[in-house]
């Protein structure tokens, strides 16, 4: 009784809105593509799985990029599993590359465009120093706000734009004395941009984006809250501000608050006992030495399974970082 | 790289269902073999073809129907429930392929016939009939009897399981149940069964209301509340329920309404309050009973 409306709603449109019959379509497809399943299982078991790992959101893994950016659950479980996966990075305190997240979100995706994700990094890093290192919370953070509300930001960029080159009749362009760190980033191309734009103006544009977007976008209050602090402000200042904003991140609801990020108790453990079925990666585990043995397999042993794997990407990407798969979509 | 650890999908179907080839976005249904357009178009007849036969096209829309019927607030769950039923349903897909004994089966029948009731609130009416219908062509087909129809004591059965699940207790649903249960070997009609299930799913719903007024009625530290307090919410609730018995229904709700609202049970509260003598506390429990009771009275009797 959550949401009365739905019952007013017309039958396409309440289907659209929970977007039924994406998920029906898509479990036909996947249906016809694992029919080997069907006569083993039946059909009803084969959907009922599907449906549950929807529910469940791990319908998402090792999905193709169009799929995982269909619906709002899509991209939150998307989130949430990328996350939950590589979580251990941000434990151990790795810092990354624009390109080695970029490998890890191809773990899970393996179309995932690598735009994305340099649109996430230039977030973190506000300059085009693609190359820097960034940890796993700010990587995180920044590319959920970057892939969930892609097409919103999209329309921002443009409203900036707009702002900048002065299309919006009441927009005086002021040069203020913003500081040198700005000053250097040719982010969106436009040497106005420098400057920024001013707050109460880019929200009224924003509030009227927000009205009549059909996309996900973040709460019309909260984006207020943010730009009403402010009295100018970039295009990057403004998604910097997004992406550390708990209240929005709570209002996406796919991530914990920052502070428990790397909190999961039942994933460690869950996570302890996968490494001890893998073979050769802890030698001295017997049937009976497991639960006495827990103890002392603290942070070395968690982290030795991403230590290797780790140099040994980063010297591919130091010796020949060009000949890497993802380098076609270079901007 | 193979150590990763990926949250695996909760069953082995699951896992291999999501491994499908990235290098195909824009085609509908990836498949190997096909490379020319004919091809192409005779796969995805064959496709069709294939979806008939087993009866997915059917199935789904079935199940498109019973989402639109009943508009759940999360229909994804819900598909997965319904068809999560449906395999159970059917012991060819996956169960086990013994038959299972008459004790088991008339279970499935009372799970599945509950399972249908609880589909859709009894306030999206059309929805709730509509499943009381299957619910009761579930129970009446039976197999082992010779005529088919429902019998008293299978509808009695299914009350008590209604009441149970609905987490009431038990002495305060036992008067309903006494009214409008049938004698074991009855036959029970449609109109009755109809009744008698929304009259127990209304009592709930009363029962879970008075329980959260009683809540705001209580002592915190004690769990018991004033007895003046309670039996002054209790006089104006019956005092409710009790207008306008003669007049005509819509005049009747206005009128109920009015006698419930926050001055009069205001004043009815005050009035309790400011009395002097000291009674003995109310429990939830007779709260509980006390007020279904004023619902139960208003319950015509079967039979």
């Amino acid at each position: 009784m959550l949401s009365p409306e739905r019952l007013a709603l017309p039958d396409y449109e309440y289907l659209a809105q929970r977007h039924v019959l994406t998920y029906m379509e898509d479990a036909v497809c996947q249906l016809l593509e694992n029919r080997e399943d069907i006569s083993q299982y039946g059909i009803a078991r084969f959907f009922t799985d599907y449906f549950n790992s929807v529910c469940q959101g791990t319908h998402i893994l090792f999905r193709e990029f169009s799929f995982i950016q269909a619906t709002p659950h899509n991209r939150a479980s998307f989130l949430r599993a990328f996350w939950r996966c590589f979580r251990t990075v941000g434990k151990n305190g790795d810092l990354l590359t624009m390109r080695e997240y970029h490998c890890l979100l191809q773990l899970l995706c393996p179309d995932f465009p690598l735009e994305l994700t340099q649109k996430a990094a230039r977030i973190v890093l506000m300059d085009d120093a693609m190359d820097c290192l960034m940890s796993f919370s700010d990587f995180l953070f920044a590319f959920q706000i970057q892939f969930y509300y892609s097409e919103f930001l999209e329309s921002v960029a443009a409203i900036y734009q707009d702002l900048l080159s002065g299309k919006n009749p009441n927009t005086v362009i002021v040069p203020t004395s913003s500081s040198g760190q700005h000053r250097q980033r040719p982010a969106l191309g436009d040497a106005g941009m420098l400057d920024g734009v001013e707050a109460s103006l880019f929200y009224q544009r924003l509030e009227n984006l927000c009205d009549r977007h059909k996309y996900s976008c973040p709460p019309p209050a909260l984006v207020k809250e943010i730009l009403s602090n402010v009295q100018r402000l970039t295009f990057y200042g403004f998604l910097v501000a997004l992406s550390k904003h708990h209240g929005i991140n709570q209002a996406l609801g796919a991530l914990p608050d920052k502070g428990d990020l790397m909190h999961d108790p039942a994933m460690d453990e869950e996570l302890e006992r996968l490494l001890v079925q893998v073979p050769g990666l802890v030698n001295s585990i017997t049937a009976t030495s497991e639960a006495s043995c827990l103890p002392s397999r603290t942070p070395p042993r968690v982290g030795s399974p991403w230590k290797p794997l780790h140099r040994s990407r980063k010297l591919d990407a130091e010796s020949d970082g060009s000949t890497e798969e993802t380098d076609e979509s270079e901007t | 790289m193979a150590a990763l650890p990926v949250p695996l999908p909760p069953t082995k179907m699951a896992a291999v269902e999501k491994r499908r080839p990235a290098v195909a976005p824009a085609a509908n249904f990836p498949d190997s073999g096909r490379t020319s357009v004919s091809q192409a178009a005779a796969a995805a007849e064959s496709e069709e073809d294939f979806l008939r036969q087993l009866g997915v096209t059917e199935m789904l829309r079935a199940a498109l129907l019973k989402v639109l019927e009943i508009r759940p607030e999360e229909p994804i769950a819900f598909l997965a429930h319904y068809f999560e039923n449906m395999g159970l349903r059917s012991p060819t897909n996956g169960g086990a392929g013994e038959p299972p004994g008459q004790l088991l089966l008339q279970q499935q029948r009372l799970g599945r016939a509950l399972w249908h009731l609880r589909l859709a609130h009894h306030s999206q009416r059309t929805a709730f009939n509509n499943n009381v219908s299957v619910a009761y062509e579930c129970l009446s087909a039976s197999g082992r009897k010779k005529k088919p129809g429902l019998d008293g004591r299978t509808y009695s059965e299914l009350l008590k399981r209604v009441c149970r699940d609905g987490g009431a207790p038990e002495e305060v649903v036992a008067p309903l149940l006494r009214k409008i249960q049938c004698r074991d070997h009855e036959a029970v009609p449609l109109g009755i069964f109809r009744t008698g299930m929304l009259s127990c799913f209304v009592l709930l719903e009363f029962v879970a209301r008075a329980g959260a007024l009683f809540q705001l009625l209580e002592d915190p530290g004690q769990a018991v509340a004033d007895r003046r307090v309670g039996q002054a919410v209790l006089d104006t609730l019956e005092g409710a329920l009790s207008a306008g018995d003669m007049a005509t229904a819509p005049t009747h709700y206005l009128e109920a309404g009015s006698r419930l609202g926050p001055d009069n049970l205001a004043r009815a509260l005050d009035r309790a309050a400011s009395g002097r003598r000291p009674s003995v506390p109310m429990a939830r429990e007779e709260f509980l009973e006390k007020a279904a009771a004023l619902f139960i009275a208003k319950v015509k009797p079967v039979g």
